[in-house]
C-alpha cells in the first residue's frame, strides 16, 4: 500500500513546473503570431472571388489573377477556389462563409443558384451594363440571348454568362459500329433513339447498357420533359428586360424575350410528365438504360470509353473529359437530344454574381467584364472542359484534337433551337432538386409506380414552393 | 493506499458514550489536500474548457437555434415551437427517424455478432503471427475514411457496371439492384457500414477475452463444461462489461450514421435510406432551414441520451463484473 499524497517537495516541484509552463505560455502569447487575418489577401482590401474549386485549378487561377492585374494593377484580387463536389455543395459552403462574416465579393454561380442569389444576395448589374453599353456590345453580339435571359431575374440582369452546357447526346462510335448503326440524323426522334438502343443491346454482351443517365436536375429526366414539351414547374417569363434586349439584340433575337424565367407552379402530375416517366420506366424495364442513381456520373467516362455504354446526355465539357481519359477524337461524337413532341433542349449556364455585402462593387464589376472577355475565356477554357458562352470561340481548330466531329452541335443547340431553355431553378431549387431525385428513384422502379410517385412528388413540390427560402 | 482509500474516513469502531453528541464540524482540508485539488484542476482545465467550448456551447446553441427561423442570409426570427411542430408533421423527418432506428438495430446486432464470433475465433488456437494478421485486417477498414470507402463501394455495388454483379453473373445470378431498389438499398448500406465498423468491437472483444482469467475456464472444464456451454455460461457473462461498452458506442455511432447512406444512395431510392443526420444536413445546408435542422438535431440528441440511459439501466441485470 502506498500513500498517494504528494510530499511538500513534490508539490514544490510541480509548482515550479507549472510556473515554468505559465512563463513559456505567456512568452508565446506575447509574441506576434499568425491569425486568420494574416492569410495573404484576407482583410487587405482585395477583391475576393469565390469559384468552384475543382473547375478552377492553379493554372486557371493564375490566368485570372495575372491577366486581371495587367488590366487593373490598382485592384488587388484573390481567387477563393472553394472545393465542392457539385453546385449545391458549393452554395452550401459559400453560405457558410457568408454566415461566418467572410463573404466573398463575387461568386461563380450556375443556373441552379442564379435566382437564389438574385433574390437574396445579388446586386443587379443593370446600371453598369447601361453605363458601359458600348464596351459590352461586342460581348452580347457574341453570346446567345437565351444564355443572357437565363441570368435575369424579375427584369434585371445579375450575371454575364461565361460558359454553358446543353444536354446533347454523346454516342460511342465503336458501339455504333458494333450495332451496324449509322450516326443519327439531327432531327432523329424518340422512336429512332429507342430503336438505336435496342440495336446496340442486341449487338453487345450482357455487361452492356445502351443508355446511361444520372438522376439529377441537369441531364436526368428533365431533358425528356423538355422534349415532351412540358416541365417540372410551369414555366413563364417575368416582365421587363426590354432595356437590355432593345439595346443589344436585333429584333429577331429579342422576340419573345422577357425579364427572366419564372418557375412557380409544380406540375409533376401533368399527363406529359407522366408520359416521360413512363417512357424512361419502359427503357429501364427493357434493360436499355441504367436505373436512376444519384451522383454526378463520375464513373461514366470509364464505362463509356471502354464501350460498355453506347449513349449518354452530356455537354461540351465531356469533349475535354473523354480526351483526358484517352479517347481518340474520332471514337465518339455528339448529336442533338432526340425530338419527341418538340426538340427543345435544356442547358445550364454560369457567371459571376456580385454580392450585396461587397464593399468593392465597382472593382467587382470590372472583374465581371474582364472575366467575360474573349481573350480571358480563351486562356481559361483551353482544354474543352466546358462550352464557352461566346459563339466565336467554338471553332474547328478548337475541337480538332479533342473532337467530336459534330462540335457545331454545342452552340447550334441554342442557335438552331432558340427556344432551348435553362433547367427549372427557382430560389427553392435545392429542395426542388431533392424532391425530383427522391421521387424519380421510386417512380422508375416499375411502370406501375410512376403514378403514385409523381403524386407524392407533386405534393412535396407544392410544399417546397410554398416555403420562403 | 489508493487515493480513494486515503480520502475515505474509516468509521470509529470504539463504543460511543451515551447521550447525543453534537456533530463534529467537517475537518478543514489540509494545505496538502488543497494543493492536490489545485493540481488536479490545472490538469483537468484544458479538457473542461474543450468540453465546454466544443460540446456544451454547440448543444446550447442548437437548442436556442431550434426556436428560431434562420436561413443564414436574413436575421433570425423567433419561431417558438414552430420548428418542432414542423418536424413532427414532416413525413421525411419521421421516415428518417424510422430508418435510423431500423439501421441502428440491424447494424449494431450484426456488428456485435460478427465481431464477437471473429474475436472468439482469433482468440482460439492460432499461431501468433496469424492472429496479428487477422487483427490488423479486421481493424484496417476502421482507419479509412467512411466517405472514400463509400465511393469505392458505390462502384462495386453499381447494378450495371459493378464488380459484385459481375461476379454474381459468373455463377449465373441475375444483376441485383443493390443501391437502386427500396428493399436492397438499406441492406447494402448496413453491409458497408458493418464491414467498416466491426473492427472496433472486435478489438474490444479481443481485449475483453484476454482479461478473462484462464483459471475460470479451467475450472469450468473440470466441472464438465465444453464448447458452447463454456462460452454461454462463462465467457459471455464475464465479457458482458465489454459487450455493454461495445453496444453503447455502436448504438451512438449508428444513430449518427451519415457518410455511407449519403454517398451510396443519397438517401434513396425515395426515402428508403434517408437517416436523421442526412435530414439535418439537407435542411441546414441545402434548404437553408437552420432552425428546423437544429430541432431535428435536438430530437436526435434526446433520442441518443434516452437509448443510452435505457442501456445502462438494463445493464444492471445483464452485466456481471468480476
Amino acid at each position: 500500500m502506498t500513500d498517494s499524497h504528494p510530499t511538500r517537495r513534490t508539490l514544490l516541484r510541480y509548482g515550479a513546473y507549472g510556473a515554468g509552463a505559465a512563463a513559456l505560455a505567456g512568452t508565446a502569447a506575447s509574441w506576434d503570431r499568425l491569425t486568420g487575418a494574416d492569410i495573404p489577401g484576407r482583410n487587405d482590401g482585395s477583391l475576393v472571388v469565390a469559384t468552384l474549386g475543382p473547375a478552377y485549378g492553379p493554372e486557371a487561377i493564375r490566368t485570372l489573377t495575372d491577366g486581371f492585374k495587367k488590366v487593373h494593377p490598382d485592384i488587388k484580387l484573390r481567387i477563393n477556389a472553394v472545393q465542392a463536389v457539385d453546385w449545391s455543395d458549393f452554395f452550401a459552403k459559400i453560405l457558410t462563409q457568408i454566415a461566418a462574416g467572410t463573404a466573398p465579393d463575387l461568386v461563380y454561380v450556375a443556373t441552379e443558384g442564379v435566382q437564389l442569389f438574385a433574390q437574396r444576395l445579388g446586386v443587379p448589374l443593370d446600371d453598369w451594363v447601361r453605363r458601359d453599353a458600348e464596351e459590352l456590345r461586342e460581348y452580347f453580339a457574341d453570346v446567345h440571348p437565351s444564355l443572357v435571359e437565363s441570368m435575369m431575374y424579375e427584369g434585371s440582369l445579375y450575371q454575364l454568362p461565361v460558359e454553358f452546357n446543353a444536354a446533347d447526346m454523346y454516342l460511342n462510335n465503336q458501339v455504333l459500329k458494333r450495332a451496324d448503326a449509322g450516326f443519327p440524323a439531327a432531327d432523329w426522334t424518340r422512336d429512332d433513339f429507342t430503336a438505336l438502343l435496342r440495336d446496340m443491346k442486341k449487338a453487345s454482351g450482357s455487361q452492356f447498357t445502351p443508355y446511361f443517365w444520372t438522376n439529377r436536375l441537369w441531364g436526368g429526366v428533365v431533358p425528356w420533359l423538355f422534349a415532351n414539351d412540358t416541365n417540372l414547374l410551369a414555366e413563364s417569363k417575368a416582365p421587363g428586360g426590354a432595356w437590355l434586349w432593345d439595346s443589344f439584340y436585333p429584333a429577331g433575337a429579342r422576340k419573345g424575350r422577357g425579364g427572366g424565367f419564372r418557375w412557380t407552379t409544380p406540375q409533376a402530375t401533368d399527363a406529359r410528365v407522366e408520359e416521360a416517366y413512363d417512357y424512361l420506366a419502359s427503357l429501364v424495364q427493357e434493360g436499355l438504360c441504367t436505373r436512376p442513381e444519384g451522383g454526378n456520373g463520375q464513373n461514366l467516362i470509364g464505362v463509356f470509353s471502354t464501350g460498355r455504354v453506347g449513349v449518354t446526355p452530356a455537354g461540351g465539357f465531356w469533349a475535354g473529359g473523354l480526351h483526358l481519359a484517352g479517347m481518340r477524337a474520332d471514337a465518339f461524337d455528339v448529336q442533338y437530344f432526340p425530338r419527341w413532341r418538340t426538340q427543345r433542349m435544356q442547358f445550364g449556364a454560369a457567371g459571376y454574381a456580385l454580392l450585396r455585402t461587397s464593399k468593392l462593387q465597382e472593382e467587382a464589376w470590372e472583374f465581371i467584364k474582364y472575366a467575360a472577355r474573349r481573350d480571358t475565356l480563351m486562356r481559361l477554357f483551353e482544354t474543352n472542359q466546358t462550352t464557352p458562352a461566346r459563339r466565336s470561340m467554338l471553332t474547328a481548330d478548337r475541337y480538332r484534337e479533342t473532337g467530336p466531329d459534330h462540335w457545331q452541335v454545342f452552340y447550334d443547340t441554342l442557335d438552331k433551337f432558340p427556344y432551348t431553355g435553362p433547367i427549372p431553378a427557382p430560389p427553392q431549387v435545392a429542395e426542388v432538386e431533392q424532391v425530383l431525385l427522391k421521387h424519380t428513384g421510386t417512380a422508375l422502379a416499375s411502370r406501375r409506380s410512376v403514378g403514385p410517385a409523381l403524386r407524392r412528388m407533386q405534393s412535396d413540390l407544392e410544399k417546397a414552393m410554398e416555403r420562403d427560402v | 493506499m489508493t487515493n480513494t482509500q486515503a480520502n475515505t474516513r474509516i468509521p470509529d469502531a470504539r463504543p460511543k458514550p451515551s447521550g447525543a453528541a453534537p456533530p463534529r464540524p467537517a475537518p478543514r482540508a489540509s494545505a496538502r489536500d488543497r494543493g492536490v485539488r489545485l493540481l488536479a484542476t490545472l490538469f483537468l482545465a484544458p479538457t473542461i474548457v474543450g468540453i465546454v467550448v466544443f460540446t456544451v456551447v454547440p448543444i446550447v446553441g442548437s437548442v436556442v437555434l431550434s426556436l428560431f427561423h434562420w436561413n443564414v442570409i436574413d436575421d433570425p426570427s423567433f419561431a417558438g415551437a414552430a420548428n418542432y411542430r414542423e418536424v413532427f408533421t414532416d413525413s421525411t423527418v419521421l421516415v428518417s427517424f424510422g430508418n435510423t432506428l431500423v439501421f441502428m438495430v440491424l447494424a449494431v446486432a450484426l456488428q456485435l455478432l460478427i465481431a464477437l464470433t471473429l474475436a472468439l475465433a482469433v482468440n482460439g488456437r492460432m499461431p501468433v503471427w496469424l492472429r496479428s494478421v487477422f487483427r490488423s485486417a479486421f481493424f484496417f477498414p476502421l482507419v479509412l475514411s467512411a466517405a472514400s470507402i463509400s465511393v469505392v463501394m458505390k462502384y462495386l455495388f453499381n447494378q450495371d457496371f459493378g464488380v459484385v454483379n459481375w461476379l454474381l453473373g459468373l455463377v449465373g445470378i441475375a444483376p441485383v439492384p443493390w443501391l437502386t431498389s427500396e428493399n436492397a438499398a438499406m441492406a447494402t448500406v448496413i453491409l458497408v457500414y458493418v464491414w467498416q465498423q466491426f473492427g472496433f468491437s472486435f478489438l474490444l472483444f479481443v481485449g475483453g477475452l484476454n482479461n478473462i482469467p484462464r483459471e475460470i475456464h479451467e475450472a469450468a472444464s473440470l466441472d464438465g463444461a465444453t464448447g458452447l456451454r463454456k462460452h454461454l455460461n462463462v465467457t459471455l457473462p464475464l465479457l458482458s462489461p465489454t459487450l455493454l461498452v461495445a453496444s453503447v458506442v455502436g448504438i451512438i455511432n449508428a444513430l449518427q450514421v451519415f457518410e455511407q447512406p449519403y454517398v451510396l444512395t443519397n438517401g434513396g431510392p425515395g426515402d428508403a435510406t434517408r437517416t436523421v443526420v442526412m435530414v439535418i444536413y439537407e435542411s441546414a445546408f441545402e434548404q437553408l432551414r437552420f432552425g428546423t435542422a437544429s430541432a431535428v438535431g435536438v430530437l436526435l440528441f434526446v433520442l441518443i441520451m434516452a437509448v443510452t440511459a435505457v442501456q445502462f439501466r438494463l445493464s444492471r441485470r445483464f452485466v456481471h463484473y468480476q
